[in-house]
């Protein structure tokens, strides 16, 4: 007899299940079963996943939730006078869907309760509601989470009846089916018998499930687990919240039928019912809106006119009829495609909000594969030409693909880019638009963190096992749980360790709530919620779909990516500094091309701060590239990346630019593809042409190509493209060995490709920051600082840099600082008046932006005189703050001759009230201190406690002198050394990268007050000081010194800890 | 005035030394909590000097060569601090157990007022001297300080190694290069020391005395008298009694329990008289009786001590000497008894008004003595209420100590009785079940074999899956003809036995069957 489980939750339940969905339908598929439903809780989260896995297994995925109903009681619990600390819950309803109108029911009646939700997790829906939205479903009276169950442990048999027959009256009584379930339960066998004789009097059919809420029996632990994390309590003191036994897992169809052998008919109804329910998430039903347009046009010829007003604007002012026409011709092979694919209203949604951010002065800019359209760029979508720049616009949209283009949008990170997802939501309707959620799962760290919790570890021993799980990229041998837990000191071979460590490696990617995707928007036609179920984000004003954005994308919903770029937020505020302070305007469209300063300061690889050419591979490389102009530019940006890495691109690339190979092409027809890129591919729009080139394939066939040997890497498609390749290259006459190579350089190279469109995006912001930095230091600091964290570097780094060359910083001062970091004009030695840099009041650690209001707003009407002048007038401010401030020096200006001792000596006195007696008193020797001032190591230590950073000299300047006579060189003085010379340096750690590209190597940047010095760690040195390297605030560095084309670095042999101060500096680390 | 303060550097580690002497100058680890969460405790300075650090895991003292790990001892941490406390007392009546600066104790530390014990003992030196003798005799290694006040004596103790005495007036001196951290002082007062640059004593000392008090207040105050050797509160002397507790010291050793219940009767009325004086009753009497030593050269005291826990307030001296005499019978000390002491956890009386129209229960007082006879007879630990424990494991029950439940009109809670009751077999009995087709056929049980009738089942359960004790059970109820004759009186002896229906479970983890029960 066939069996089919229509009741199974996934962990996409949160923490009320213990399997993926993947799982679950790999497991049914393995059982035989040919379809198995999904029904979690108060949602459909993993539906798409399942839908997926389930196609993959060749199954049916029937879709289904368990709907929380506030009208009709709490969930059943054990009777008062058993010991229980089971919470009191609202019973669910669990429903299938039969048909679309069933599906779009359910969304959206988990939407309109999801979204009266006040806290996650709560919302519960109305028996009203209900009714309004119960076509097209099937409701099982479920299991212990059910109305059945609820009604025979409180009110009986009679209440039990009553409520069934309120189903009835809700669903129909074809639609209602009594669930019976069967875990070797005593208590669950007496319900059943109730639930047998309500089916027989109320003329129901039975229906058997198994309440599954894991794939197999053993996954039960991982249950435990997680209704310990919910239920906030350890496994020990759980008791009764736990399961009974692990029978709740996907039973194979002659077991269950072995167990309701007594009742054949509840088996059998399985697949009469499945054979009911034929919706699939392929039938979603799905419609992108249409732009409204004036009654007299036509989607198409709206567009048509908007882009073509666009390339007057773009392309007429270039001056270059050729590229004019050019573009006019790609344009109209572009429009043509598009009205043939019936996107225009897509283009115009875009346009639509790259207009309202520029009416609304926000920078936007397109990125991704959106550049490489010309009617992108005409419409100011993206900023870069892809006709000059000779892009392939079949990156982007091609006919044979038959899916949406992707667009996204760039904008400054905070508050602007909250204004433009406020606008779509807007003009679509709080319904019509929402954000994609992003699933986060349990990783390394909250894995361990949260079943060592449910296994009753103390949180020093937590702690310091979190602090040892890797975060690097590069997992070594090594990089395990076990070595992690015997290095934090814990016994492996004792079985609750062994138990605790198998658990953190069970729970590994399961989710464990939904969040909020940066950026990823989804908008519908019609009503989303019809689409997906809605439910409030934590942020206020946000609302987010139940589905990640690769969920979104699978089942064809098309999302626009609005993405907060701190860079963009930092050149627009640079925009607004710039003419303030240096008195003249700029502007980012019209920034000289070929900036000298800019390309000189690129090939010196001083690049701290800039966007995509800081980090310490894009440095170690710049030397190399040497870039003249701005293409070298965009190669700069593509070519640090894993494709071009792990396809062994970069060396013969820097071989080539510095002439030490010659260019060499496989074959003399990709000439004109891999010029530009000295005959070596780095970008997919090369790997598509040289395919459509070398194998004539069609712009569809080559993104064919790049979809299969994608991220989502399929064996048997690559074969039979290969095949393709092979074929066409043939027939074009290239010889075998040609072929193999051209073959080699594609298949290596196109996983972890980049594309030119995306990266030509992103060197223009690179290029913009390069400027700003190089002409504008202060405004540009000022900026990069007040959008933190972003970057690469910490801020205590970036003030460093800046200091270096030649930016005066203020420290924060209460009588001078902004909240945020602003510009002062101040004279230099020689009398020119030029600007400097003051530390804001943000960078006051634990100091709240309100209080710091409070002390702007004091300070406008009248500037404090003294302390106590200053804690009587904001007394927003905490002695906490008050003892801040003293500590980093920023109430030094309140008075004659304080220094940061006396003003803690003050404080200390003034947020003590003594009543007004004694107040005239003890202002008489309100200045005087017997506290002796801060030496410079306390200072520094209270600059990096207080603010994360000093305005002050670097740490390692106070001992100079003592690093000098060991022998110990400065991080500039390395670069004059010859290569091969044994090097000693000593440094602050600011970064530790272990990439996955370097097989185990890891890398560190030690910075002094000179610059910053590279060490390259080999994984023997790394396994043997792991707890130093790792751990370590400075650290002194031996070995041998790599000077070659003007890239410095240590390859140490040796690392040490050394003493050098005990401020809190911050490495920005494993990035 | 001359107070003098004895310290046990290490205590926790000493406290264990002192019973065993011969890890004296070794490198020992106290170590501390259940396996694997074992951390350590107390380290002595050899240790320390190895690598060990407080809060280290088990397994990292391990990895350090040499170091002597033993557990943490409270009880003989306790006996340590009773016996520096006779070291003190030797000296001085007048004692102090030192606090730290928010009031716990301080274990280790005791301090003395020694004003005119120098007619009796000699000079301070002597008589530091004296204490740090008197300490090693018991086993204790004690940092002896005498100084002007008490304050300051601790402090000195507890930062300088050996004897230091120091003369009046130079306290402050003396202090001075002292950190901070050897106060005690709060950590909050600490930081904010830290912060000004302080962290000596002389530091702190120097600074103008009304400043401190107008930024850190009385407390400031307080603790900057400490360090510059002012203090000048009077010593909370131990002397001042418990006025709960009675101690006699027994002349001539006591062998009988009649003799000792005439002693016990004549503290209990003491005892009890200055209770009710406070209107006051007790809920826990503690009698400790020191007895007689095997060996006389043995200073450590010998102990026999029993506690009355009461579930009732109790300030009649009779019913507490009854009580007594029943657990003293069946726990009778096994050597003469040469001191008691008994101390009473003091408690208010019952006030309770009884309710005319409730019926009568057993008097508590008649209860309690009904309890202990009982308990006297079937053993301790065999006596209370069983209490349902939240597990899903059969059977998982803990027994709580009997009390009268409070007497209410019982409300229907609408759930329905149970059908049937099961008396448990304790232990099982051991079975051997034949199965068919998965299902139960004949059970083997103490020699017969019997055929099942009719079943239910299986009933499954399994939990504590990540203890080193999982368990794991399958449960079956079955019809079969009865395993064990019941009573029967004589008449009915030769008539067969009927049908009975029993609960059998298969432990899953021993693969063996048991029969649990018989259904009434």
């Amino acid at each position: 007899m066939k069996y089919i489980e229509l009741h199974s939750a996934s962990a996409f339940s949160f923490l009320e299940g213990a399997s993926l969905p993947e799982e679950l339908a790999e497991t049914a598929a393995q059982l035989g079963m040919p379809a198995v439903a999904l029904l979690d809780r108060d949602g459909v989260y993993g539906s798409p996943r399942f839908h997926t896995a389930t196609k993959k297994h060749q199954i049916r995925a029937i879709i289904g939730a368990e709907i929380s109903i506030a009208d009709l009681g709490y969930q059943a619990r054990p009777p008062s006078w058993m010991p229980h600390k089971i919470p009191q819950r609202p019973v669910r309803l669990s429903l299938l869907v039969e048909n679309r109108t069933g599906y779009q029911n359910l969304c959206r009646l988990i939407t309109r309760y999801k979204l009266r939700e006040t806290e996650k997790g709560t919302g519960t829906a109305t028996l009203q509601e209900v009714a309004e939205f119960s076509q097209g479903l099937v409701c099982l009276t479920g299991g212990e989470e059910g109305i059945l169950a609820s009604s025979l442990a409180g009110d009986g048999y009679d209440k039990a009846r009553r409520n069934v027959k309120q189903l009835v009256s809700l669903f129909g009584k074809q639609n209602v089916f009594v669930e019976l379930q069967r875990h070797f339960d005593p208590v669950e066998e007496q319900r059943n018998q109730a639930a047998v004789q309500l089916a027989r009097t109320l003329k129901l059919p039975l229906l058997a499930t198994n309440g599954v809420r894991y794939a197999r029996a053993k996954d039960r632990e991982v249950l435990d687990v997680f209704t310990c994390i919910r239920n906030r309590c350890q496994l020990n003191a759980a008791g009764r919240l736990l399961q009974k036994n692990d029978e709740r897992h996907l039973r194979p169809p002659e077991e269950m039928s072995e167990l309701f052998s007594d009742l054949p008919h509840a088996i059998a109804n399985t697949e009469l019912l499945s054979s009911r329910l034929e919706f699939t998430l392929a039938d979603l039903g799905y419609q992108f809106p249409l732009y409204p347009i004036p009654e007299d046009e036509t989607m198409d010829s709206f567009l048509r006119k908007r882009t073509l007003e666009g390339v007057q604007e773009r392309y007429g002012s270039k001056n270059d009829e050729q590229l004019f026409a050019k573009a006019l011709k790609q344009i109209e092979k572009e429009l043509q495609l598009i009205e043939k694919l019936k996107l225009a209203g897509y283009f115009l949604i875009v346009w639509d909000m790259v207009r309202f951010c520029r009416n609304h002065s926000i920078l936007v800019q397109g990125r991704g594969s959106a550049a490489n359209s010309a009617v992108c760029y005409s419409l100011g979508i993206t900023a870069v030409d892809p006709v000059g720049m000779e892009l392939l616009f079949e990156r982007f949209l091609s006919e044979e693909r038959g899916e949406w283009p992707d667009i996204d949008l760039d904008l400054p990170s905070g508050d602007q880019r909250e204004r433009a997802i406020q606008y779509v939501y807007e003009r679509y309707g709080k319904l019509g638009a929402a954000m994609t959620a992003n699933v986060i799962t349990y990783r390394g760290r909250s894995a361990s963190r949260e079943v060592g919790k449910a296994l009753g570890f103390d949180a020093e021993n937590l702690d310091r096992l979190s602090s040892l799980v890797g975060q690097f990229e590069w997992r070594g041998p090594d990089d395990n749980w076990k070595t992690y837990f015997e290095q934090a000191g814990f016994d492996t071979n004792h079985s609750l360790i062994r138990k605790y460590l198998h658990l953190c490696n069970r729970i590994q990617d399961l989710p464990r709530h939904l969040g909020q995707h940066s950026g990823g928007m989804v908008i519908c036609q019609g009503q989303l919620d019809s689409v997906v179920p809605l439910e409030p984000a934590t942020m206020p004003g946000r609302v987010v779909v139940q589905w990640d954005k690769d969920d979104c994308s699978d089942l064809g919903i098309v999302k626009v990516d609005l993405l907060g770029l701190g860079m963009m937020a930092v050149l627009e505020e640079c925009l607004q500094l710039i003419p303030k302070h240096y008195s003249k305007p700029v502007d980012l469209a019209q920034l000289p091309a070929d900036d000298r300063l800019v390309y000189e300061t690129l090939r010196r690889a001083d690049t701290v701060g800039m966007f995509q050419v800081e980090s310490r591979a894009q440095m170690a490389s710049l030397p190399r590239n040497a870039p003249e102009k701005f293409y070298d530019l965009v190669v700069q940006v593509a070519i640090i990346r894993p494709g071009p890495i792990v396809g062994k691109m970069m060396n013969p690339y820097m071989r080539r630019r510095q002439g030490k190979e010659p260019v060499h092409y496989a074959h003399p027809s990709l000439e004109p593809i891999l010029k530009r890129t000295l005959g070596v591919p780095l970008f997919q729009e090369q790997l598509l042409r040289m395919a459509m080139t070398a194998a004539s394939f069609s712009g569809g066939e080559a993104e064919e190509l790049r979809r299969a040997m994608g991220f989502k890497r399929s064996e048997s498609r690559m074969q039979q493209i290969e095949i393709k390749l092979r074929y066409g290259m043939e027939r074009n006459g290239i010889n075998a060995q040609t072929q193999e190579e051209i073959i080699t350089q594609i298949t290596s190279f196109a996983r972890y490709g980049f594309p030119e469109s995306h990266a030509a995006s992103f060197a223009l912001l690179a290029y913009a920051s390069a400027f700003l930095k190089c002409h504008y230091l202060a405004a540009f600091t000022a900026a990069l600082l007040n959008n933190q964290p972003m970057g690469f570097y910490s801020p205590a780094t970036i003030v460093k840099d800046s200091q270096r060359h030649g930016l005066r910083v203020k420290p924060i001062d209460i009588l001078h600082s902004d909240w945020l970091c602003t510009i002062e004009n101040t004279t230099n030695k020689r009398g020119e008046e030029v600007p400097c840099l003051r530390i804001g009041l943000r960078y006051v650690r634990g100091l709240h932006q309100k209080s710091a209001e409070a002390i702007l707003l004091a300070k406008a009407q009248k500037p404090f005189a003294t302390i106590s002048d200053l804690a009587q007038r904001v007394p927003e401010l905490q002695k906490s703050d008050l003892v801040t401030l003293s500590e980093i020096g920023a109430l030094n200006s309140l008075g004659k001759a304080i220094h940061r001792r006396t003003a803690l000596w003050q404080v200390e006195r003034a947020t003590r009230p003594v009543g007004p007696l004694l107040d005239a008193v003890m202002d008489e020797e309100a200045d005087v201190s017997p506290l002796q001032r801060m030496t410079n190591e306390e200072r520094l230590v209270a600059d990096f406690h207080g603010s994360g950073l000093t305005a002050g000299p670097h740490p390692l300047t106070y001992c100079r002198d003592a690093l000098t006579s060991m022998g110990i060189k400065r991080a500039c003085d390395l670069e004059r050394l010859p290569d091969g010379a044994y090097a000693r340096a000593v440094g602050c750690v600011i970064a530790r990268q272990r990439p996955g590209t370097a097989k185990g190597f890891v890398f560190l940047s030690l910075e002094d007050e000179t610059g910053i010095a590279n060490v390259i760690i080999n994984p023997d040195l790394y396994q043997k000081y792991r707890l130093i390297i790792n751990r370590e605030k400075f650290l002194r560095v031996e070995g041998i010194l790599q000077n070659q084309d003007a890239v410095v670095s240590i390859k140490a042999t040796c690392v040490m800890t050394v003493e050098i101060s005990a401020a809190e500096t911050q490495s920005h680390d494993y990035h | 005035m001359a107070f003098a303060c004895m310290f046990i550097p290490d205590f926790p580690v000493q406290a264990v030394i002192r019973q065993d002497p011969d890890l004296r100058y070794k490198p020992v680890a106290i170590l501390e909590g259940a396996a694997p969460l074992t951390k350590v405790f107390a380290a002595n300075a050899t240790a320390r000097a190895l690598g060990v650090e407080l809060g280290m895991t088990k397994l990292k003292v391990e990895t350090c060569p040499g170091v002597e790990r033993r557990w943490r001892a409270p009880s003989q941490e306790v006996t340590a601090h009773a016996a520096l406390l006779d070291c003190a007392w030797t000296i001085s009546p007048r004692i102090e157990e030192a606090e730290n600066g928010s009031g716990a104790g301080l274990p280790g530390t005791v301090v003395l007022d020694i004003a005119g014990c120098e007619k009796l003992f000699g000079s301070q030196q002597k008589i530091a001297d004296d204490l740090k003798h008197i300490a090693a005799e018991v086993g204790l290694e004690a940092n002896v300080s005498i100084a002007g006040n008490p304050e300051a004596a601790i402090c000195a103790a507890r930062g300088f190694a050996g004897v230091t005495l120091i003369p009046p007036g130079k306290e402050a001196d003396y202090l001075g290069p002292l950190p901070l951290s050897a106060l005690n002082i709060p950590d909050g007062l600490l930081e904010t020391l830290a912060r000004w640059g302080i962290h000596t004593c002389a530091e702190f000392a120097v600074l103008p005395e009304i400043a401190v008090i107008e930024r850190l207040g009385q407390p400031g105050q307080h603790w900057q008298r400490l360090c510059r050797g002012t203090d000048l509160r009077q010593l909370l002397a131990k002397e001042f009694p418990d006025h709960f507790e009675e101690y006699l010291q027994l002349e001539f050793s006591v062998d009988l329990l009649e003799p000792l219940l005439f002693v016990l009767n004549r503290l209990l009325e003491q005892l009890c008289l200055r209770l009710r004086m406070h209107i006051l009753a007790t809920t826990e009497v503690k009698i400790t009786l020191t007895l007689q030593p095997d060996d006389f050269r043995n200073k450590q005291p010998v102990l026999h001590i029993r506690t009355l826990r009461l579930p009732i307030p109790v300030a009649q001296s009779k019913m507490l000497l009854k009580l007594l005499q029943l657990d003293l019978q069946a726990h009778p000390p096994n050597a003469p008894v040469t001191a008691i002491h008994i101390s009473a956890v003091p408690a208010r009386s019952r006030t309770r008004q009884l309710g005319l129209f409730l019926p009568l229960s057993p008097e508590p007082e008649a209860l309690e003595i009904t309890l202990a006879r009982i308990q006297s007879t079937v053993g301790e630990g065999r006596v209370g209420a069983p209490a349902l424990l939240d597990s899903h494991r059969p059977d998982a029950f803990q027994h709580n100590r009997f009390v009268l439940p409070e007497a209410s009109l019982k409300k229907s809670t609408g759930e329905r009785p149970s059908k049937a009751a099961l008396r448990i077999y304790r232990p099982p009995l051991v079975a051997d079940v034949q199965l068919h087709d998965k299902r139960p056929v004949t059970i083997s049980c103490g020699g017969a074999r019997k055929s099942v009738l009719a079943f239910a089942g299986p009933i499954k359960t399994s939990g504590e899956w990540w203890s080193e004790t999982p368990w794991a059970r399958e449960e079956w109820d079955v019809l079969v003809p009865a395993l064990r004759p019941k009573f029967q009186p004589d008449t009915l002896a030769n008539q067969p036995q009927e049908n009975a229906l029993y609960r059998i479970y298969r432990d899953l983890q021993s693969k063996r069957w048991f029969v649990e029960g018989i259904y009434d």
